[in-house]
């Protein structure tokens, strides 16, 4: 199976394929909506005052009580109708989805994933047919991770090296992978596809080159695909191969 | 006749002799204006350094595995001329560095704040005259450490300008390159150091008898709380940059983790922390002396007085107070307590309301006035829409849910670029058209100045905007060949007419050294004392340029900064200004004025 990814059509936001994206998408147009109102508006008077207050005698004012109070209020207004309108939705949508780990890991069928980044590639590991992390019949994967569709993946990061950051445009997530610590995400696709994952962060001369395939999945192919990939794995299981033992007994999250 | 308390000044600071020695006078000088000079020079030098960096990038997204022109050639030989990864790591590494560290801050903060604190709250120099050229000579000790660390095995420093372990240490960059530039960003800090301390003191100190705070010019007001954010945050960063050299050369492990830590090592995030809370400040420190010289040139050039001046005052003073507590935004995806990223976003969203004060005021100074356009004030136009663009941009990124996707894209390099960077650099230009005829004693070509101001303006936006864009659509920053990626591909043609328009851009700021050097060296046509017909110290009190020891006598002040198209000045003058020291005709001396305010 290849991996292709299609392109993107015009210079938009990245077609969304979660079920949780359309979250932030909101928030940008709404945000966007809001600059764009406050930008005109700035903008008309200062061209007017250009235009219309060039030559002539300039008024002699320091500001009155009105116009430090246009100031005061314009600005309250914007405080609490755009910035106040952010914070209320962003606290929702951070507690009760993006980083709503406790309730993605309970959900039935939740995929957890472990993740290790190092320079310059992504390889996963999933729990096998046995649930449990760094065990013979762990499945891994290099560049190549696989999800179902329709159910919420849990995914727990580190990293070896230097801090990468795993990026899904597609699912508009994103979360670091630092060396030392253990970090997670959490998402869950709507879409079967493929689409791609990318490092965020700088994390060397290739930076440019750590890109991986995420392939979402129809439930009974994702589950055919991890069955096959488990009998494969227990063959290729090899005791001496420390370096390939990396993961680690998944972390129940505790807020 | 002077009043006691000018004499008191004056016992205080009584004139010594100009130096006569070659090395005393222009090289080695403890004069505040001969070392703002320096710093001009130095500062300049490296925009075109770090400019010509940035255009080797925009050259590697349009034509990427193509020969530079002319640059390939010179630097890039071994290589045929094209830009490899890990020589394009060091470019936008370095072009980071040298902008924010040896370029705009020597600008704005070694030069404006050397020239003008001293000229414009009436003090004969600096409070410690010989710190202050300490400062210059260590500050060009760190850009000798940047060019050297070019030229060693490996090249120069590749760790992005953040300088994140650990790729900054020996686990990702491992060349002696890094490490000088590391230290120069020491040396720097311990230069910047002893600046703030002499910028926070002179203007403590050294303010002439009745120049009160709410009088001081908004130009001083900027450098003064720039330089009270040096002084906190600097030595912090400088701190962080001596861990990572001992964790670089001596095994220490302080921000090393993961395979290569040995018994635990340290935390790659406390870095972080140390690096952010100063680097937030650190756009405060860039933006808020713009601020301050835009607050100015406004109500100057549109002859009325600073709409709500102490609400500005007290804007700057507030985002001053915040931008220590903001920093966190940058951290938000790397895995910080939910509680502690909330609060964050709580204060990064709250910044906004004085920075929109600060707008707001600008545009109500500009309303009903008597608007004229020359250079500076064009300028300082053009820095209000960069800076509106680059502050409204930033209402995304304060989000820690739009961060989810925006972070660490193309959209965080527009937004910071529009405000440290294009504002910060047309806030400069406006400095420098405006001061030129008092630090030289003439005044730069108009016409040229004008050129110069379009290409700058309409080229800057451009690309920012392109940046934007490409970061709205996903691109990530710092990529060497951003369409490895499928879903970058479509933006080849943007990324390339963001190119496009960054050569023409970069192109057109030649127009501005033809400008400084045919103004420099050409015929001489003497500005005059107060060309801009101006009511500020530097323009009202003394010559173009000031002698040694700057002020003849010691000015008392007796008005506030922005007094314009005052109805009883002008009855009085005939004039639609008064100077901070003027004593009109008719009034009854300083003391009747000093008491009216």
């Amino acid at each position: 199976m290849t991996a292709a990814p299609l392109p993107e059509h015009g210079y938009g936001l990245p077609h969304d394929v979660s079920v949780d994206g359309f979250r932030v998408d909101e928030l940008i147009h709404f945000t966007l909506a809001a600059i764009t109102v406050i930008f005109v508006v700035v903008a008309a008077s200062l061209i007017w005052s250009f235009v219309k207050h060039r030559s002539g005698p300039a008024l002699y004012s320091h500001g009155t009580r009105g116009s430090i109070g246009l100031v005061v209020g314009a600005v309250a207004l914007v405080l609490v109708g755009v910035d106040g309108n952010l914070f209320i939705h962003t606290l929702g949508d951070m507690h009760q989805y993006f980083w709503n780990f406790k309730s993605a890991e309970a959900a039935q069928g939740a995929v957890l994933i472990e993740v290790n980044a190092h320079q310059w590639s992504w390889d996963a590991r999933y729990p096998g047919a046995d649930g449990r992390f760094g065990t013979p019949d762990d499945v891994i994967t290099t560049d190549d991770i696989r999800i179902p569709v329709g159910v919420p993946v849990v995914v727990q990061l580190a990293s070896t090296d230097v801090i990468h950051s795993l990026y899904l445009p597609n699912l508009r997530v994103k979360q670091d992978a630092v060396p030392g610590t253990i970090t997670r995400i959490t998402f869950q696709a709507k879409i079967p596809g493929e689409y791609e994952i990318a490092c965020a962060q700088h994390c060397g001369p290739n930076h440019y080159k750590m890109r991986a395939v995420l392939t979402v999945l129809a439930p009974d192919a994702f589950r055919n695909w991890l069955a096959d990939a488990g009998e494969d794995a227990r063959r290729a299981y090899d005791p001496e191969d420390k370096e390939a033992h990396w993961g680690w007994e998944w972390r129940r999250f505790e807020p | 006749m002077s009043t006691a308390a000018q004499a008191l000044a004056e016992a205080a600071q009584p004139i010594h002799p100009p130096p006569t020695s070659f090395w005393r006078q222009y090289v080695f000088s403890i004069d505040h204006k001969v070392i703002a000079k320096q710093f001009l020079w130095a500062g300049l030098l490296f925009l075109l350094v770090g400019g010509t960096l940035a255009m080797l990038i925009r050259w590697q997204w349009a034509y990427p595995y193509r020969p530079v022109p002319v640059i390939g050639q010179l630097f890039l030989r071994e290589n045929g001329g094209v830009i490899g990864p890990a020589t394009y790591q060091q470019i936008f590494t370095t072009h980071g560095l040298i902008m924010i560290f040896f370029a705009v801050t020597p600008v704005l903060i070694g030069c404006f704040g050397n020239f003008l604190i001293p000229l414009m709250i009436g003090a004969r120099d600096m409070a410690f005259p010989k710190l202050n050229m300490y400062s210059f000579w260590t500050f060009l000790l760190s850009q000798l450490l940047v060019l050297a660390s070019f030229f060693t095995d490996l090249g120069s420093a590749g760790a992005g300008w953040t300088t994140y372990p650990p790729l900054s240490t020996n686990v990702g960059t491992p060349g002696p390159g890094q490490t000088l530039v590391v230290a120069a960003i020491f040396v720097t800090g311990v230069s910047s150091t002893m600046g703030a301390i002499n910028y926070v003191t002179t203007v403590i100190r050294m303010r002439a008898p009745g120049m009160g705070y709410m009088r001081l010019p908004l130009t001083m007001w900027g450098l003064w709380l720039t330089a009270i954010l040096n002084a906190l945050f600097v030595p912090v960063l400088g701190s962080a940059a001596l861990l990572l050299l001992l964790d670089r050369n001596f095994g220490t492990q302080f921000f090393v983790a993961g395979a290569s830590a040995v018994r635990g090592g340290g935390d790659p995030i406390l870095f972080q922390h140390l690096f952010w809370i100063f680097g937030h400040p650190e756009v405060y420190i860039l933006i808020l002396p713009a601020w301050g010289i835009l607050g100015d040139v406004i109500p100057f050039f549109a002859r009325k007085p600073h709409h709500w001046y102490k609400g500005t005052v007290w804007a700057m003073v507030i985002v001053t107070v915040l931008s220590a507590m903001v920093y966190g935004h940058h951290m938000f995806m790397t895995g910080m307590s939910p509680l502690l990223g909330e609060g964050f976003m709580l204060f990064t969203l709250l910044i906004s309301a004085p920075s929109m004060v600060v707008v707001l005021n600008w545009a109500l100074t500009l309303w009903r006035a008597s608007i004229r356009f020359d250079t500076p004030m064009l300028f300082a136009l053009a820095t209000v829409f960069v800076f509106g663009v680059g502050g409204l941009t930033g209402l995304f990124l304060a989000d820690i849910s739009m961060d989810l996707y925006l972070h660490d894209t193309m959209f965080v390099v527009g937004h910071f670029h529009f405000t440290m960077a294009a504002a910060s650099f047309i806030g400069a230009m406006t400095g420098v058209y405006f001061w030129f005829p008092k630090i030289f004693g003439r005044k730069l070509d108009e016409r040229l100045g004008k050129a110069h101001f379009w290409f700058t303006f309409v080229g800057i936006t451009l690309v920012f905007a392109g940046q934007l864009l490409a970061g709205y659509a996903g691109q990530q920053r710092r990529l060497f060949d951003p369409f490895q990626y499928t879903f970058i591909q479509g933006l080849r043609g943007l990324n390339r007419w963001t190119s496009f328009f960054a050569f023409a851009l970069f192109a057109g700021q030649f127009i501005f050294v033809w400008n400084f050097f045919k103004t420099l060296f050409g015929k001489a046509v003497p500005a005059g004392e107060n060309p801009w017909q101006v009511t500020t110290l530097e323009w009202t009190a003394t010559g173009s340029p000031p002698p040694f020891h700057n002020f003849d006598r010691i000015p008392e002040v007796v008005r506030g900064p922005h007094e314009f198209s005052n109805p009883e000045v002008r009855r009085l003058t005939g004039r639609d200004f008064a100077g901070q020291s003027e004593v009109l005709p008719g009034s009854a001396g300083p003391a009747l004025a000093a008491a009216r305010g």
